[in-house]
């Protein structure tokens, strides 16, 4: 219980910085997921339930802060997802291995690609923009420098858990 | 029924992920419902005031191109005001020959930006007034430089902008010069392109393009950008007419609603035709 807690606080916070300081971590048009590497974190180190509901409920919160009209349960939607394909990277025995070593990138890397193909799929439905250049542009450059800011939790865990 | 208990216990996973998929695509499907706007008026209210607070953390990346973009704007603008003040002079006296009413201005809003959501293709702006102020959904927002994008959401003190390389944004423009119309659209990239634009009309590079008296939304005349490719594929009938934006999307900070109201009466009459 008191671990959900903090889950949902740590969510919370996570989707403040998301929402106010993104804007410092963008590069050209390009902007890290920081909710995804959460979610992964959460996936790993819980299990895919705890990874889809994170996942679920950051999403939904993003949803209704991000004003983009007509698209409420989209983030919902592909967060799930992100925590439910993190979660298959669960392993009980070694997930603090996997915390301070480069599966937790693979992790990452993975879910925030699927996460944007899906995104990208919905969000792009009934308009001009092609979907393939959509994820050339911006879903791959997103999920690599998601991935990327993966590498700093991942050394913090490294030196945490010895791994 | 303890074998189902079994079978959901077995699956749970699945289950909760069918579960959420189902509540996200229903969400998905209820957007326009009224509770779901109250909602959604009420975080926009937070977010705003969370951005309007959080926001004396200074980007100084931004601060230095937004200092060198004004100095350049400040002697264009003085050059512009000078040749304005002349216009309007001459405007005055031709009104008086022909004896026109004066059009009623427009009113603008002043607003900062205190928020700006560029993820993955969302891009929306967070501005620092709302509905005490007079502001509505769908009334244009401008820079010096020219058109922002329309208000979407609004709460009472906050309201988000859909800007112009937004997928879903439209406008009627026209190019200045040749009296050309067409359908503005974004399609991904940092241009914008105007659509339906037949391959014998005049349009060049260079060209100032315009909001069109056409547009239900945007009163006419605000500057959208600069023609700055035309491109004619072999067995179409129309061209390929891409703008950059006059607005530097990176760098503003400050803009104003236009308390432009469309017609109701024109967009009531023409949405009967198709009836």
């Amino acid at each position: 219980m008191r671990r959900a807690v903090f889950y949902v606080l740590v969510s919370f916070l996570l989707i403040i910085f998301d929402t106010l300081l993104t804007k410092f971590l963008t590069v050209g048009n390009v902007v890290p997921d920081i909710i995804v590497v959460w979610i992964v974190y959460v996936a790993i180190r819980e299990g895919q339930i705890a990874g889809l509901a994170v996942g679920f409920a950051s999403g939904l919160v993003i949803d209704l802060v991000s004003g983009q009209d007509g698209m409420l349960g989209l983030a919902a939607l592909t967060k799930t997802l992100a925590g439910f394909v993190a979660g298959y990277f669960y392993n009980e025995n070694r997930r603090f291995q996997i915390l301070g070593g480069y599966g937790f990138i693979i992790a990452i890397g993975v879910a925030s690609l699927m996460h944007n193909v899906v995104y990208f799929l919905i969000f792009l439905q009934g308009t001009e923009i092609g979907w393939l250049s959509a994820i050339s542009f911006y879903g791959i450059p997103s999920t690599l420098y998601t991935a990327a800011l993966g590498l700093l939790p991942m050394f913090v865990f490294a030196h945490k858990y010895g791994s | 029924m303890r074998g189902l208990i079994n079978i959901i216990s077995f699956f749970k996973e699945y289950f909760l992920l069918t579960l959420c998929i189902l509540i996200s695509l229903v969400l998905l499907a209820l957007n326009d419902n009224e509770q779901i706007r109250s909602i959604r008026s009420l975080t926009v209210a937070s977010v705003g005031f969370l951005q309007d607070t959080f926001g004396f953390i200074p980007d100084y990346f931004d601060l230095r191109q937004e200092n060198h973009v004004l100095r350049e704007l400040n002697v264009t603008l003085s050059d512009e005001v000078s040749r304005l003040r002349e216009a309007k002079l001459e405007n005055m006296r031709l009104r008086q020959l022909v004896d026109l009413r004066r059009r009623s201005q427009f009113e603008y809003v002043s607003a900062n930006v205190v928020g700006k959501n560029l993820q993955l293709l969302r891009n929306t702006i967070t501005i620092d007034v709302g509905k005490n102020d007079g502001v509505k959904v769908n009334m244009p927002i401008v820079t010096g430089a020219g058109l922002v994008g329309k208000v979407v959401a609004t709460s009472s003190a906050y309201a988000i902008g859909q800007i112009l390389l937004n997928k879903d944004f439209r406008a009627s423009a026209k190019v200045q010069r040749g009296r050309v119309d067409g359908i503005l659209v974004w399609e991904g990239g940092s241009y914008l392109s105007l659509r339906n634009v037949a391959k014998t009309l005049d349009v060049q590079v260079g060209d100032e393009v315009i909001t069109s008296e056409y547009s239900s939304l945007f009163p006419p005349g605000i500057k959208i950008g600069v023609v700055s490719e035309t491109h004619h594929d072999p067995g179409a009938l129309v061209q390929t007419v891409h703008i950059t934006p006059s607005v530097d999307f990176a760098s503003f900070e400050e803009v104003f609603v236009v308390t432009h109201t469309p017609d109701t009466s024109r967009i009531a009459l023409e949405q009967q035709i198709p009836q």
